[in-house]
Protein backbone atom coordinates (compact mmCIF):
# COMPACT_ATOMS: atom_id res chain seq x y z
CA UNK A 1 0.00 0.00 0.00
CA UNK A 2 1.11 3.50 -0.97
CA UNK A 3 2.22 5.49 1.81
CA UNK A 4 0.40 8.83 2.53
CA UNK A 5 2.31 11.70 1.61
CA UNK A 6 1.81 15.31 3.94
CA UNK A 7 2.71 18.59 2.69
CA UNK A 8 3.46 21.71 5.11
CA UNK A 9 2.54 24.57 2.89
CA UNK A 10 3.04 28.05 2.91
CA UNK A 11 1.13 30.74 0.66
CA UNK A 12 2.02 34.78 1.12
CA UNK A 13 1.89 36.19 -2.05
CA UNK A 14 -0.73 38.69 -1.68
CA UNK A 15 -2.12 40.00 1.59
CA UNK A 16 -2.86 36.27 2.86
CA UNK A 17 -0.78 34.70 5.28
CA UNK A 18 -1.53 30.66 5.04
CA UNK A 19 -0.37 27.97 6.36
CA UNK A 20 -1.68 24.32 5.81
CA UNK A 21 -1.04 20.75 6.03
CA UNK A 22 -2.61 18.72 2.71
CA UNK A 23 -2.55 15.09 3.04
CA UNK A 24 -1.91 13.16 -0.05
CA UNK A 25 -3.06 16.42 -2.59
CA UNK A 26 -6.46 15.80 -1.45
CA UNK A 27 -7.18 16.45 1.84
CA UNK A 28 -7.21 19.40 4.11
CA UNK A 29 -5.74 18.32 7.70
CA UNK A 30 -5.67 22.66 8.31
CA UNK A 31 -5.42 25.73 5.89
CA UNK A 32 -5.21 28.65 8.28
CA UNK A 33 -5.51 32.12 6.54
CA UNK A 34 -4.57 35.35 8.09
CA UNK A 35 -6.26 37.58 6.19
CA UNK A 36 -4.76 41.64 6.24
CA UNK A 37 -8.14 42.88 4.51
CA UNK A 38 -9.21 45.45 7.33
CA UNK A 39 -5.69 46.40 7.52
CA UNK A 40 -5.27 47.64 3.49
CA UNK A 41 -8.79 48.81 3.77
CA UNK A 42 -7.64 52.07 5.27
CA UNK A 43 -5.77 52.62 2.24
CA UNK A 44 -8.11 51.44 -0.14
CA UNK A 45 -5.83 48.76 -1.71
CA UNK A 46 -3.36 46.48 -0.81
CA UNK A 47 -0.09 48.32 0.08
CA UNK A 48 2.90 46.33 -0.19
CA UNK A 49 4.86 46.97 2.48
CA UNK A 50 2.46 46.82 4.77
CA UNK A 51 1.84 43.48 3.87
CA UNK A 52 4.98 42.65 3.96
CA UNK A 53 5.27 43.64 7.66
CA UNK A 54 2.06 41.72 8.19
CA UNK A 55 3.26 38.57 6.64
CA UNK A 56 6.33 38.69 9.46
CA UNK A 57 3.75 38.97 12.00
CA UNK A 58 1.77 36.65 11.17
CA UNK A 59 3.87 33.69 9.87
CA UNK A 60 4.83 31.42 13.27
CA UNK A 61 1.54 31.61 14.57
CA UNK A 62 0.31 30.54 11.48
CA UNK A 63 2.23 27.59 10.95
CA UNK A 64 1.86 26.73 14.91
CA UNK A 65 -1.95 26.64 14.24
CA UNK A 66 -1.54 24.79 10.99
CA UNK A 67 0.81 22.10 12.76
CA UNK A 68 -1.73 21.93 16.23
CA UNK A 69 -4.72 21.77 14.23
CA UNK A 70 -3.41 18.80 11.82
CA UNK A 71 -2.08 17.00 14.93
CA UNK A 72 0.95 16.26 12.89
CA UNK A 73 4.65 16.98 14.46
CA UNK A 74 7.47 17.29 11.92
CA UNK A 75 8.92 13.81 11.85
CA UNK A 76 5.43 13.09 10.17
CA UNK A 77 5.86 15.48 7.21
CA UNK A 78 7.11 14.31 3.76
CA UNK A 79 7.73 18.48 1.96
CA UNK A 80 7.47 21.75 2.87
CA UNK A 81 5.89 23.24 -0.38
CA UNK A 82 5.75 27.56 -0.92
CA UNK A 83 4.62 30.11 -3.54
CA UNK A 84 7.57 31.30 -5.28
CA UNK A 85 5.73 33.42 -7.65
CA UNK A 86 3.42 35.50 -9.16
CA UNK A 87 2.65 37.84 -6.46
CA UNK A 88 4.59 40.95 -4.79
CA UNK A 89 7.80 40.44 -3.76
CA UNK A 90 7.92 41.25 -0.31
CA UNK A 91 5.45 39.12 0.38
CA UNK A 92 6.16 36.37 -1.34
CA UNK A 93 10.00 36.31 0.08
CA UNK A 94 8.55 35.65 3.73
CA UNK A 95 6.63 32.47 2.81
CA UNK A 96 10.00 31.74 0.85
CA UNK A 97 12.41 32.66 3.70
CA UNK A 98 10.13 30.54 5.96
CA UNK A 99 9.76 27.64 4.37
CA UNK A 100 13.33 26.92 3.34
CA UNK A 101 13.63 27.76 7.00
CA UNK A 102 11.31 24.61 8.34
CA UNK A 103 13.11 22.52 5.30
CA UNK A 104 16.29 23.10 6.30
CA UNK A 105 15.81 22.68 9.89
CA UNK A 106 13.54 19.76 9.57
CA UNK A 107 15.62 18.34 6.52
CA UNK A 108 12.53 18.08 4.24
CA UNK A 109 12.52 18.57 0.88
CA UNK A 110 11.25 21.86 -0.88
CA UNK A 111 8.54 22.28 -3.33
CA UNK A 112 8.47 25.97 -4.97
CA UNK A 113 4.77 26.29 -6.29
CA UNK A 114 3.42 28.66 -9.08
CA UNK A 115 0.75 30.27 -7.58
CA UNK A 116 -1.67 30.19 -10.82
CA UNK A 117 -1.22 26.52 -10.55
CA UNK A 118 -1.90 26.65 -6.63
CA UNK A 119 -5.45 28.64 -7.85
CA UNK A 120 -6.42 25.84 -10.69
CA UNK A 121 -5.85 22.80 -8.00
CA UNK A 122 -7.66 24.03 -5.56
CA UNK A 123 -10.60 21.90 -7.50
CA UNK A 124 -8.73 18.87 -6.31
CA UNK A 125 -10.29 18.79 -3.32
CA UNK A 126 -13.51 19.29 -4.72
CA UNK A 127 -13.69 16.62 -7.51
CA UNK A 128 -10.98 13.79 -9.18
CA UNK A 129 -9.83 15.98 -11.93
CA UNK A 130 -9.83 14.00 -15.47
CA UNK A 131 -7.25 15.61 -18.46
CA UNK A 132 -7.20 17.51 -20.02
CA UNK A 133 -9.49 19.96 -18.11
CA UNK A 134 -10.35 23.71 -18.69
CA UNK A 135 -9.52 25.99 -16.44
CA UNK A 136 -10.72 29.66 -15.68
CA UNK A 137 -8.76 31.81 -13.64
CA UNK A 138 -10.37 34.67 -12.30
CA UNK A 139 -8.89 37.12 -9.52
CA UNK A 140 -7.76 40.32 -8.82
CA UNK A 141 -4.63 39.58 -10.48
CA UNK A 142 -5.28 36.98 -12.96
CA UNK A 143 -7.77 36.81 -15.97
CA UNK A 144 -6.79 33.44 -17.60
CA UNK A 145 -8.42 30.46 -19.70
CA UNK A 146 -5.84 27.30 -18.94
CA UNK A 147 -5.46 24.34 -20.81
CA UNK A 148 -4.45 21.94 -17.98
CA UNK A 149 -3.11 18.45 -20.56
CA UNK A 150 -2.21 16.17 -17.67
CA UNK A 151 -0.75 16.29 -13.81
CA UNK A 152 1.10 19.98 -13.72
CA UNK A 153 1.38 20.75 -17.38
CA UNK A 154 -0.13 24.09 -18.32
CA UNK A 155 -0.88 25.92 -21.55
CA UNK A 156 -2.27 29.40 -21.23
CA UNK A 157 -5.17 29.82 -23.81
CA UNK A 158 -6.07 33.64 -22.88
CA UNK A 159 -5.32 36.32 -21.15
CA UNK A 160 -6.10 39.85 -20.13
CA UNK A 161 -4.68 42.32 -22.32
CA UNK A 162 -5.58 45.23 -18.99
CA UNK A 163 -6.77 44.54 -16.21
CA UNK A 164 -7.67 41.45 -14.13
CA UNK A 165 -11.64 40.95 -14.20
CA UNK A 166 -11.39 41.38 -10.16
CA UNK A 167 -8.77 44.52 -10.73
CA UNK A 168 -12.08 45.67 -12.89
CA UNK A 169 -14.59 44.92 -9.70
CA UNK A 170 -12.31 47.08 -7.57
CA UNK A 171 -12.38 50.10 -9.95
CA UNK A 172 -15.78 50.52 -10.80
CA UNK A 173 -16.44 49.81 -6.96
CA UNK A 174 -14.72 52.97 -5.79
CA UNK A 175 -17.11 54.60 -8.30
CA UNK A 176 -19.80 53.72 -6.64
CA UNK A 177 -18.35 54.50 -3.04
CA UNK A 178 -17.81 50.87 -2.54
CA UNK A 179 -14.40 49.88 -0.44
CA UNK A 180 -11.78 47.42 -2.22
CA UNK A 181 -12.62 44.53 -2.08
CA UNK A 182 -15.80 45.64 -3.55
CA UNK A 183 -16.69 42.31 -5.82
CA UNK A 184 -18.93 41.05 -3.12
CA UNK A 185 -21.25 43.87 -3.00
CA UNK A 186 -21.33 44.73 -7.12
CA UNK A 187 -22.21 41.05 -7.14
CA UNK A 188 -24.67 41.56 -4.57
CA UNK A 189 -26.14 44.73 -5.99
CA UNK A 190 -25.87 43.12 -9.87
CA UNK A 191 -28.00 39.99 -8.19
CA UNK A 192 -31.00 43.11 -7.74
CA UNK A 193 -30.42 45.04 -10.62
CA UNK A 194 -31.18 45.58 -14.68
CA UNK A 195 -28.64 45.37 -17.15
CA UNK A 196 -30.17 48.46 -18.84
CA UNK A 197 -26.87 50.69 -19.75
CA UNK A 198 -25.59 48.11 -22.49
CA UNK A 199 -22.26 48.50 -21.66
CA UNK A 200 -19.26 47.35 -24.14
CA UNK A 201 -18.49 43.43 -24.56
CA UNK A 202 -15.05 43.69 -25.38
CA UNK A 203 -13.54 41.43 -28.06
CA UNK A 204 -16.03 39.23 -28.25
CA UNK A 205 -16.14 39.41 -31.89
CA UNK A 206 -12.59 38.41 -32.18
CA UNK A 207 -11.59 34.69 -32.58
CA UNK A 208 -9.14 34.83 -30.28
CA UNK A 209 -9.47 34.11 -26.21
CA UNK A 210 -8.19 37.13 -24.71
CA UNK A 211 -9.69 39.35 -22.38
CA UNK A 212 -10.19 43.21 -21.98
CA UNK A 213 -11.73 44.90 -19.02
CA UNK A 214 -10.47 48.39 -19.66
CA UNK A 215 -12.90 49.67 -22.13
CA UNK A 216 -16.08 47.99 -19.81
CA UNK A 217 -14.53 50.36 -16.85
CA UNK A 218 -13.93 53.36 -18.56
CA UNK A 219 -17.47 53.29 -20.49
CA UNK A 220 -18.73 52.60 -16.90
CA UNK A 221 -16.95 55.27 -15.19
CA UNK A 222 -17.64 58.03 -17.63
CA UNK A 223 -21.57 57.29 -17.55
CA UNK A 224 -21.52 57.43 -13.87
CA UNK A 225 -19.93 61.20 -14.58
CA UNK A 226 -21.76 62.35 -16.64
CA UNK A 227 -24.88 61.54 -14.96
CA UNK A 228 -22.64 63.27 -11.86
CA UNK A 229 -22.38 66.48 -14.55
CA UNK A 230 -25.79 66.90 -14.88
CA UNK A 231 -26.92 66.07 -11.52
CA UNK A 232 -28.94 62.74 -12.80
CA UNK A 233 -29.45 60.10 -10.04
CA UNK A 234 -28.15 56.25 -11.28
CA UNK A 235 -29.23 53.50 -10.08
CA UNK A 236 -26.29 51.56 -8.64
CA UNK A 237 -28.06 48.40 -8.41
CA UNK A 238 -28.58 48.75 -12.47
CA UNK A 239 -25.24 49.80 -12.60
CA UNK A 240 -23.61 46.84 -11.03
CA UNK A 241 -26.21 45.05 -12.93
CA UNK A 242 -24.90 46.39 -16.71
CA UNK A 243 -20.97 46.33 -15.23
CA UNK A 244 -21.61 42.28 -14.33
CA UNK A 245 -23.82 41.48 -17.31
CA UNK A 246 -20.94 42.45 -19.66
CA UNK A 247 -18.23 41.26 -17.86
CA UNK A 248 -20.49 37.77 -17.09
CA UNK A 249 -20.60 37.87 -20.97
CA UNK A 250 -16.99 37.80 -22.00
CA UNK A 251 -16.09 35.81 -19.69
CA UNK A 252 -18.69 33.24 -21.19
CA UNK A 253 -18.12 33.72 -24.49
CA UNK A 254 -14.30 33.18 -24.23
CA UNK A 255 -14.59 30.40 -22.13
CA UNK A 256 -16.77 27.94 -23.86
CA UNK A 257 -15.24 29.41 -27.25
CA UNK A 258 -11.73 27.54 -25.65
CA UNK A 259 -13.80 24.44 -24.39
CA UNK A 260 -14.92 24.39 -28.30
CA UNK A 261 -11.16 24.08 -29.77
CA UNK A 262 -10.14 22.15 -26.65
CA UNK A 263 -12.97 19.78 -25.90
CA UNK A 264 -13.11 18.38 -21.96
CA UNK A 265 -14.54 17.01 -19.36
CA UNK A 266 -14.68 19.28 -16.65
CA UNK A 267 -14.43 22.75 -16.31
CA UNK A 268 -12.58 24.22 -13.28
CA UNK A 269 -13.62 27.65 -12.30
CA UNK A 270 -11.00 28.88 -9.47
CA UNK A 271 -9.41 32.63 -7.94
CA UNK A 272 -11.22 34.94 -5.89
CA UNK A 273 -13.89 36.28 -8.45
CA UNK A 274 -14.82 32.45 -8.72
CA UNK A 275 -16.61 33.33 -5.38
CA UNK A 276 -19.05 35.94 -7.41
CA UNK A 277 -22.80 34.56 -7.48
CA UNK A 278 -23.48 35.74 -10.95
CA UNK A 279 -20.85 33.80 -12.87
CA UNK A 280 -21.58 30.74 -10.83
CA UNK A 281 -25.33 30.64 -11.84
CA UNK A 282 -24.08 32.14 -15.50
CA UNK A 283 -21.86 29.28 -15.94
CA UNK A 284 -23.83 26.82 -14.69
CA UNK A 285 -26.86 27.17 -16.58
CA UNK A 286 -24.83 27.88 -19.99
CA UNK A 287 -23.76 24.27 -19.47
CA UNK A 288 -27.38 23.54 -19.24
CA UNK A 289 -28.38 24.95 -22.15
CA UNK A 290 -25.26 23.27 -24.32
CA UNK A 291 -25.65 20.07 -23.09
CA UNK A 292 -22.65 19.41 -23.47
CA UNK A 293 -21.49 16.88 -20.79
CA UNK A 294 -18.95 18.80 -18.55
CA UNK A 295 -18.60 18.87 -15.32
CA UNK A 296 -18.92 22.26 -13.95
CA UNK A 297 -16.03 22.53 -10.79
CA UNK A 298 -16.13 25.16 -8.38
CA UNK A 299 -14.21 25.10 -5.42
CA UNK A 300 -15.81 26.14 -1.93
CA UNK A 301 -15.87 29.83 -1.22
CA UNK A 302 -12.92 29.40 1.58
CA UNK A 303 -10.52 27.85 -1.08
CA UNK A 304 -10.99 30.66 -4.07
CA UNK A 305 -9.24 33.23 -2.13
CA UNK A 306 -5.88 32.97 -1.48
CA UNK A 307 -4.92 30.03 0.76
CA UNK A 308 -2.11 27.36 1.04
CA UNK A 309 -3.88 24.23 1.03
CA UNK A 310 -4.48 24.79 -3.01
CA UNK A 311 -0.68 24.87 -2.67
CA UNK A 312 -0.23 21.52 -1.28
CA UNK A 313 -2.62 20.18 -3.99
CA UNK A 314 -0.50 21.34 -6.87
CA UNK A 315 2.87 20.45 -4.60
CA UNK A 316 1.60 17.03 -4.21
CA UNK A 317 1.99 16.84 -8.20
CA UNK A 318 5.26 17.81 -7.93
CA UNK A 319 6.18 15.79 -4.98
CA UNK A 320 4.97 12.94 -7.06
CA UNK A 321 7.21 13.75 -9.95
CA UNK A 322 10.08 14.27 -7.30
CA UNK A 323 10.47 18.21 -9.01
CA UNK A 324 12.51 19.56 -5.97
CA UNK A 325 14.03 22.92 -5.33
CA UNK A 326 17.36 23.84 -3.22
CA UNK A 327 18.06 26.53 -0.53
CA UNK A 328 18.73 29.23 -3.11
CA UNK A 329 14.82 29.61 -4.30
CA UNK A 330 14.25 33.20 -5.05
CA UNK A 331 10.33 35.09 -5.25
CA UNK A 332 9.92 35.49 -8.88
CA UNK A 333 7.25 38.25 -8.80
CA UNK A 334 6.44 37.75 -12.47
CA UNK A 335 5.94 34.12 -12.82
CA UNK A 336 3.78 32.38 -15.01
CA UNK A 337 2.95 29.26 -16.62
CA UNK B 1 30.38 21.32 34.07
CA UNK B 2 30.23 24.50 32.92
CA UNK B 3 27.78 25.33 29.98
CA UNK B 4 29.92 26.43 26.45
CA UNK B 5 26.97 28.01 24.02
CA UNK B 6 27.02 28.06 20.89
CA UNK B 7 25.43 30.88 18.95
CA UNK B 8 24.39 31.13 15.06
CA UNK B 9 24.38 34.75 14.51
CA UNK B 10 23.20 36.31 11.03
CA UNK B 11 22.56 40.12 9.49
CA UNK B 12 21.25 40.64 6.55
CA UNK B 13 19.78 44.71 7.50
CA UNK B 14 22.14 46.25 4.35
CA UNK B 15 23.87 45.20 1.33
CA UNK B 16 26.80 43.01 3.46
CA UNK B 17 25.86 39.82 4.24
CA UNK B 18 27.62 38.34 7.37
CA UNK B 19 26.88 34.61 8.93
CA UNK B 20 28.67 33.14 11.98
CA UNK B 21 28.46 30.12 14.02
CA UNK B 22 30.45 31.45 17.44
CA UNK B 23 31.02 28.93 20.54
CA UNK B 24 32.16 30.38 24.05
CA UNK B 25 33.19 33.89 21.95
CA UNK B 26 35.18 32.21 19.32
CA UNK B 27 34.54 32.25 15.90
CA UNK B 28 34.04 28.28 14.38
CA UNK B 29 32.99 29.82 10.88
CA UNK B 30 32.01 32.69 9.56
CA UNK B 31 30.85 33.95 5.85
CA UNK B 32 30.67 37.18 4.65
CA UNK B 33 29.70 39.04 1.27
CA UNK B 34 30.14 42.62 0.69
CA UNK B 35 29.07 42.30 -3.47
CA UNK B 36 25.39 42.64 -4.43
CA UNK B 37 24.47 39.29 -3.95
CA UNK B 38 20.86 38.51 -3.16
CA UNK B 39 19.88 37.99 0.64
CA UNK B 40 17.08 35.43 -0.04
CA UNK B 41 18.56 33.32 -2.19
CA UNK B 42 22.11 33.42 -0.25
CA UNK B 43 20.90 33.23 3.16
CA UNK B 44 20.07 29.94 4.02
CA UNK B 45 22.89 28.35 2.10
CA UNK B 46 25.52 30.31 3.87
CA UNK B 47 23.87 29.20 6.92
CA UNK B 48 23.93 25.64 6.17
CA UNK B 49 27.90 26.26 4.61
CA UNK B 50 28.70 28.24 7.86
CA UNK B 51 27.34 25.08 10.24
CA UNK B 52 29.07 22.43 8.47
CA UNK B 53 32.10 24.25 8.41
CA UNK B 54 31.73 24.46 12.14
CA UNK B 55 31.12 21.08 12.39
CA UNK B 56 27.62 21.26 13.62
CA UNK B 57 24.26 19.95 12.62
CA UNK B 58 21.61 23.29 13.36
CA UNK B 59 20.26 21.09 16.80
CA UNK B 60 23.44 21.67 18.20
CA UNK B 61 22.98 25.41 18.19
CA UNK B 62 21.82 26.64 21.63
CA UNK B 63 20.99 30.70 20.50
CA UNK B 64 20.03 32.34 17.62
CA UNK B 65 21.02 35.80 17.34
CA UNK B 66 19.92 38.48 14.38
CA UNK B 67 20.53 42.20 14.11
CA UNK B 68 16.55 43.45 13.54
CA UNK B 69 17.02 46.69 12.16
CA UNK B 70 16.56 49.75 11.19
CA UNK B 71 17.80 48.71 8.06
CA UNK B 72 16.59 48.25 4.84
CA UNK B 73 13.05 47.18 5.10
CA UNK B 74 13.15 44.01 2.61
CA UNK B 75 16.56 43.21 4.18
CA UNK B 76 15.95 42.85 7.87
CA UNK B 77 13.04 41.23 7.07
CA UNK B 78 15.09 37.95 5.46
CA UNK B 79 17.14 37.86 8.34
CA UNK B 80 14.46 38.24 11.05
CA UNK B 81 12.02 35.46 8.95
CA UNK B 82 14.58 33.21 9.26
CA UNK B 83 15.67 34.18 12.73
CA UNK B 84 12.17 33.54 14.30
CA UNK B 85 11.31 30.65 12.19
CA UNK B 86 14.26 29.09 12.86
CA UNK B 87 13.77 29.83 16.70
CA UNK B 88 10.35 28.84 16.70
CA UNK B 89 10.44 25.65 14.52
CA UNK B 90 13.68 24.10 16.82
CA UNK B 91 12.14 25.62 20.28
CA UNK B 92 15.50 27.34 20.47
CA UNK B 93 16.49 30.80 22.41
CA UNK B 94 16.16 33.82 19.90
CA UNK B 95 18.24 37.40 20.78
CA UNK B 96 17.56 40.25 18.41
CA UNK B 97 20.32 42.83 18.17
CA UNK B 98 19.71 46.81 16.73
CA UNK B 99 21.63 46.93 13.44
CA UNK B 100 23.12 50.30 14.55
CA UNK B 101 24.40 48.68 17.87
CA UNK B 102 26.21 46.06 15.89
CA UNK B 103 27.78 48.69 13.55
CA UNK B 104 28.54 50.98 16.69
CA UNK B 105 30.65 47.52 17.91
CA UNK B 106 33.17 47.71 14.79
CA UNK B 107 33.90 51.59 16.17
CA UNK B 108 36.72 52.91 18.07
CA UNK B 109 36.64 52.52 21.98
CA UNK B 110 36.35 55.11 23.76
CA UNK B 111 35.00 56.93 21.34
CA UNK B 112 31.18 58.41 21.08
CA UNK B 113 30.50 55.90 17.86
CA UNK B 114 27.43 57.31 16.03
CA UNK B 115 25.80 54.40 13.61
CA UNK B 116 24.18 55.73 11.02
CA UNK B 117 21.92 54.55 7.83
CA UNK B 118 21.26 56.64 5.38
CA UNK B 119 17.09 57.66 4.95
CA UNK B 120 17.43 59.67 2.44
CA UNK B 121 16.05 63.15 2.51
CA UNK B 122 19.11 64.46 4.97
CA UNK B 123 17.74 61.80 7.37
CA UNK B 124 19.04 58.67 8.90
CA UNK B 125 18.77 56.11 11.10
CA UNK B 126 20.69 56.99 14.11
CA UNK B 127 22.03 55.72 17.44
CA UNK B 128 25.35 56.77 19.18
CA UNK B 129 26.89 54.16 21.49
CA UNK B 130 30.17 54.10 23.47
CA UNK B 131 32.48 50.74 23.66
CA UNK B 132 33.76 50.21 26.76
CA UNK B 133 35.57 47.08 28.14
CA UNK B 134 33.86 44.87 25.68
CA UNK B 135 30.48 46.16 26.06
CA UNK B 136 28.80 48.81 23.71
CA UNK B 137 26.59 50.68 25.59
CA UNK B 138 24.16 52.57 24.42
CA UNK B 139 23.96 56.57 24.83
CA UNK B 140 21.80 58.15 22.35
CA UNK B 141 18.29 55.44 21.47
CA UNK B 142 18.12 54.20 17.60
CA UNK B 143 16.13 56.95 15.89
CA UNK B 144 14.90 58.17 12.49
CA UNK B 145 16.26 61.82 12.45
CA UNK B 146 17.26 64.68 10.45
CA UNK B 147 20.81 65.13 10.46
CA UNK B 148 20.80 68.88 11.68
CA UNK B 149 18.41 67.69 14.75
CA UNK B 150 21.34 65.13 15.08
CA UNK B 151 24.03 67.23 14.87
CA UNK B 152 22.41 69.50 17.54
CA UNK B 153 21.92 66.52 20.23
CA UNK B 154 25.84 65.98 19.82
CA UNK B 155 26.67 69.12 19.90
CA UNK B 156 27.43 68.61 23.99
CA UNK B 157 30.21 66.24 22.85
CA UNK B 158 33.65 67.00 21.78
CA UNK B 159 33.75 66.60 17.86
CA UNK B 160 37.00 65.06 17.93
CA UNK B 161 35.47 62.47 20.59
CA UNK B 162 33.12 61.43 17.77
CA UNK B 163 33.32 58.67 14.69
CA UNK B 164 30.44 58.30 12.67
CA UNK B 165 30.04 54.80 11.54
CA UNK B 166 28.28 53.25 8.28
CA UNK B 167 28.43 57.02 6.20
CA UNK B 168 27.06 57.24 2.94
CA UNK B 169 28.74 59.46 0.98
CA UNK B 170 26.12 62.22 1.29
CA UNK B 171 25.94 61.77 4.83
CA UNK B 172 29.90 62.22 4.92
CA UNK B 173 29.49 65.68 3.17
CA UNK B 174 26.81 66.73 5.89
CA UNK B 175 28.83 65.83 8.42
CA UNK B 176 32.18 67.48 7.02
CA UNK B 177 30.39 70.46 6.91
CA UNK B 178 28.57 70.41 10.37
CA UNK B 179 31.41 68.28 12.39
CA UNK B 180 34.73 68.87 10.63
CA UNK B 181 36.45 67.68 13.19
CA UNK B 182 34.52 64.57 13.55
CA UNK B 183 35.90 61.32 12.33
CA UNK B 184 34.05 59.71 9.80
CA UNK B 185 34.20 55.62 8.46
CA UNK B 186 32.06 55.35 5.14
CA UNK B 187 29.33 52.66 4.48
CA UNK B 188 31.66 50.75 2.17
CA UNK B 189 34.43 50.46 5.47
CA UNK B 190 31.70 49.61 7.72
CA UNK B 191 30.87 46.17 7.63
CA UNK B 192 28.71 44.38 9.96
CA UNK B 193 30.19 40.84 11.28
CA UNK B 194 28.34 38.12 12.79
CA UNK B 195 30.89 36.99 15.03
CA UNK B 196 30.19 40.73 17.15
CA UNK B 197 27.04 39.70 16.86
CA UNK B 198 26.98 36.58 18.69
CA UNK B 199 29.59 38.01 21.53
CA UNK B 200 27.08 41.18 21.87
CA UNK B 201 23.99 38.47 22.02
CA UNK B 202 25.55 36.21 24.14
CA UNK B 203 24.69 38.47 27.48
CA UNK B 204 21.71 39.49 26.17
CA UNK B 205 17.92 38.46 26.99
CA UNK B 206 16.25 36.32 24.50
CA UNK B 207 12.91 37.22 23.12
CA UNK B 208 10.14 36.64 25.17
CA UNK B 209 7.40 36.08 22.81
CA UNK B 210 8.92 34.45 19.34
CA UNK B 211 5.95 34.73 17.40
CA UNK B 212 5.73 38.40 18.57
CA UNK B 213 9.48 39.42 16.97
CA UNK B 214 9.40 41.62 14.40
CA UNK B 215 11.74 44.01 12.64
CA UNK B 216 12.67 47.35 14.07
CA UNK B 217 11.46 49.54 10.82
CA UNK B 218 11.37 52.79 13.24
CA UNK B 219 9.22 54.48 10.97
CA UNK B 220 5.65 54.08 9.63
CA UNK B 221 4.90 52.88 6.14
CA UNK B 222 4.70 55.71 3.83
CA UNK B 223 0.57 54.82 3.36
CA UNK B 224 0.25 54.87 6.90
CA UNK B 225 1.83 57.51 7.89
CA UNK B 226 -0.67 59.66 4.90
CA UNK B 227 -3.30 57.91 6.48
CA UNK B 228 -2.82 58.82 10.27
CA UNK B 229 -1.44 62.94 8.67
CA UNK B 230 -5.38 62.61 7.32
CA UNK B 231 -6.49 63.17 11.04
CA UNK B 232 -7.58 58.88 11.38
CA UNK B 233 -6.31 57.58 14.87
CA UNK B 234 -5.26 54.00 15.87
CA UNK B 235 -8.22 52.52 17.31
CA UNK B 236 -6.15 49.87 19.67
CA UNK B 237 -9.39 48.00 19.38
CA UNK B 238 -8.91 46.47 15.80
CA UNK B 239 -7.34 44.08 15.07
CA UNK B 240 -5.86 44.57 10.99
CA UNK B 241 -5.09 40.94 10.72
CA UNK B 242 -7.73 38.23 11.39
CA UNK B 243 -7.72 34.58 10.92
CA UNK B 244 -10.79 33.06 8.72
ZN1 LIG C 1 -4.44 34.48 -5.95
Amino acid sequence: MKKDTLILSFESSCDETSVAVIKNGKQILSNIIATQIKSHQRFGGVVPEVASRHHVEEITVCIQMAMDEAEVDYDDLDAVAVTYGPGLVGSLLIGIMAAKTVAFAHDLPLIKSNHLAGHIYSANFVTDLEYPFMALLVSGGHTELVYVKAPGEFETLGDTRDDAVGEAYDKIGRVLGINYPAGKEVDRLAGIGKDTFDFPRAMVQEDNLDFSFSGLKSAFINTVHHADQVHEELSKEDLAASFQGAVLDILANKTFRAIKTHPVKQLVVAGGVAANQGLRSRLASEVAKRNDDIELVFPPLRLCGDNAAMIGAIAQIQYDKKDFADLTVNADPSLDF
Amino acid sequence: MLFIMKILAFDTSNKPLTVAVVEDGKCLARMDSSELKTHSVSLLPDIQESLETAGLSVNDIDRIAVADGPGSYTGVRIAVTVAKTLAFTLDKPLVGISSLRLLAADGTDDKLVVALEDARNDNAFAGAYIKKSGEVVNVIEDQHISMSRLFEKLSNYPAEQIQFVNASEHLAELINEAMPKASVVLTKDSLPDAVKLAQIAENAEPVKDINAFVPTYLRLTQAEHDWIEKGHKEDGNISYVEEI
